[in-house]
């Protein structure tokens, strides 16, 4: 019973992880319908300014600290994508097989920068103390970052949540995601919606990149391929432009992918493919998407 | 016409060059150094080539193409390393089972279009990396990879002075690859797979079943792909799991895109530049005078993903047909001048 409970929560602090790089690209396709490919790399210029703060605050890294760090490293992430939108996304606009290769040059730029300056190998993470003890669970001693993963993916959630579905920008992009050529008819700007989806996704990207690099011990250019690709299969599985598909089907993932390791050591990954396969087989448009008309 | 009336002579003339160099020492292609080079350069070209069948010509965008050629180097390391047939024997399967393989994920994956499709592809060649890294039955020797073992193929591949035959083998096995691709994109197939591109929903009207064709897309380049694994295969000595990484096919789009779509020799080209440009700028930061550059620039130069990606995002901002694509502008250009 414990292993049974460890595996669980490992699988969905594991899944809080795809989540965050998750829901910006669910949005940002839903609405937009851009693959972007440069949410890898949101991601690890993220992780690193964290790392760069948290590295600044002090030797002992509090969680106050950490929880700073975080925050900016989200913020730089979301400014990030803010000025990649801006600068290349918005000139080709509704041209989207150029968006998704103009976000593949943009990750392979900021992976050789980064790659240059600091090398491919992981450099340590400053961790609070607390992060290495463990939290007792229905008998069950579970490591304290996982609970981390999950308190930050819930926020995360429960933010986007309220940004949805009481704001006007978050109105307007529903609306988008919906049907954005009514939107534009109707006379609202959609531009202004666009950007605050790639900021927000960058956010969230960002955050997920500092929990990412503690998740893998430290920070690399190199983090964030394989959560990207899950990022991926998280979208497909959980339905374009649905965040709460998105969180749906990121904990599924990340619990089964958990389990199924635990059973047959590399069966995980087989197990989300075949899983990827069974849900475009049945029911294409993803668990909580829409048919697009 | 937009063609250049010398272009055919000019290019039988280089290919006639390129063949012939390497009986010379007198000049660099006489060298097993760049022979090597070229020879890889020249499977990238001609792999470049395949994954324009499939996204120049039939506008699928495929993230999964690694996976094919993996298919190709592995599945005849494999089968060469414990000399279960022959060597060319060895290369014929690999190609068979690319081509079956490609046909179930492709029958399964086209139920989706545009970006699902290209979410899905990449999902499947993910799939096929790790099992190449986790060396199930002890097949693929893992993150290592399998060394290819030399006695079982023919000797002149084998040692640094037969690297010529090597040069010639990727040499042939690139003509080869753009002749089919030619026969296939000037055949009614091929007219059917620019048609898929432009307008499905009209080809639908037309009565013809677009599945069958996209999947034929599919299969044609998937088989190509596992026969040029099988020279990288020869040319690298080794299978190795970087075969097999997303990062191969995203390597493919660049050079597709970076040559040009739809040309032909645009992706060829665009291959061996970038192909010929990744060995040789790490070449070049070696170099005693590139130690006087400052770290904080010299060290992502070293990196040519930075200088290939700034090209390519050049390129798709400003001249979306790529090299291939701007050169045609501006014979057209010309032309419109002379006339008028």
């Amino acid at each position: 019973m414990d292993t049974f409970i460890l595996i669980g929560i490992t699988g969905i602090g594991l899944g809080a992880l795809y989540f965050l790089v998750a829901s910006g690209l669910s949005l940002i396709y839903g609405l937009m319908g851009v693959l972007n490919f440069a949410h890898g790399s949101f991601l690890t210029v993220g992780a690193f300014v964290g790392w760069w703060i948290a590295g600044k605050l002090g030797p002992d890294t509090s969680m106050i600290d950490f929880i700073i760090a975080m925050f900016v490293g989200g913020l730089a992430a979301g400014l990030f994508a803010l000025l990649i939108e801006q600068l290349l996304i918005t000139r080709l606009y509704d041209r989207h097989i150029d968006q998704a290769l103009v976000t593949v040059g943009v990750s392979l730029v900021v992976g050789a920068l980064l790659g240059g300056w600091f090398g491919n190998d992981l450099i340590m993470f400053p961790t609070p103390m607390w992060f290495l003890t463990a939290v007792n669970v229905g008998g069950a001693m579970i490591p304290a970052d996982r609970i981390v993963y999950i308190a930050t993916a819930i926020m995360l959630l429960i933010g986007n949540w309220i940004l949805l579905k009481y704001t006007r920008i978050g109105l307007i992009i529903r609306a988008g995601v919906e049907n954005r050529n009514m939107v534009n008819a109707l006379g609202i700007n959609v531009r202004r919606a666009f950007s605050t989806v790639f900021f927000l996704g960058g956010f969230a990207a960002g955050v997920g990149g500092v929990l990412v690099s503690v998740y893998s011990n430290g920070v690399s250019p190199l983090i964030a391929g394989s959560y990207l690709i899950y990022g991926f299969i998280v979208v497909v599985i959980g339905g374009m432009g649905s965040v709460p598909g998105s969180f749906l089907a990121a904990m599924m993932i990340g619990v089964i992918r958990q389990f199924a390791n635990y059973y047959v050591t590399g069966l995980g990954d087989f197990v989300v493919v075949i899983l990827l396969a069974g849900v475009l087989l049945i029911r294409p448009q993803g668990l909580l998407g829409k048919v697009r008309a | 016409m937009l063609r250049w009336k010398y272009s055919r002579p000019l290019l039988g003339l280089l290919l006639v060059v390129l063949a012939i160099a390497p009986l010379f020492t007198n000049n660099p292609l006489g060298k097993p150094g760049l022979q090597q080079t070229m020879a890889v350069a020249f499977v990238w070209g001609a792999l470049a080539l395949t994954y324009d069948l499939l996204f120049g010509f039939t506008g699928l965008l495929s993230f999964g193409h690694a996976l094919y050629f993996a298919t190709g180097v592995y599945v005849s390391c494999i089968l060469i390393n414990h000399d279960v047939v022959s060597w060319w024997l060895a290369a014929l399967i690999a190609i068979a089972v690319s081509a079956i393989l490609a046909f179930l994920v492709g029958a399964a994956s086209l139920r989706t279009t545009g970006i699902t499709f290209a979410m899905v592809t990449l999902a499947f060649g993910e799939a096929g990396h790790v099992i190449v890294n986790r060396n199930f039955f002890n097949l693929t020797g893992g993150e290592n990879g399998i060394a290819l073992n030399a006695e079982n193929v023919p000797q002149i591949w084998i040692g640094v002075f037969n690297t010529k035959y090597i040069y010639w083998l990727a040499l042939a096995a690139l003509i080869f690859t753009y002749a089919v691709i030619w026969w296939v994109t000037e055949s009614s197939a091929g007219k059917v797979f620019s048609a898929l591109r432009d307008n499905e929903q009209r080809v639908q009207v037309l009565g013809l079943n677009t599945q069958h064709f996209k999947l034929l897309a599919f299969v044609i380049s998937a088989a190509l792909a596992a026969m040029l694994g099988f020279v990288m295969l020869i040319a690298a000595g080794s299978a190795a799991p970087r075969f097999a990484e997303s990062g191969v096919t995203i390597a493919l789009l660049l050079m597709v895109v970076i040559g040009g779509a739809v040309t032909r020799w645009g992706a060829v080209l665009g291959g061996i530049f970038y192909s010929f440009a990744s060995t040789r700028m790490q070449d070049l930061t070696q170099q005693e005078s590139f130690k006087s550059i400052p770290e904080w620039i010299g060290g992502p130069i070293a990196e040519p993903a930075l200088l290939l990606g700034l090209i390519f995002i050049l390129i798709v901002m400003f001249s979306p047909g790529g090299l291939s694509g701007a050169y045609y502008r501006l014979r057209l250009k010309a032309i419109t001048r002379k006339s008028s």
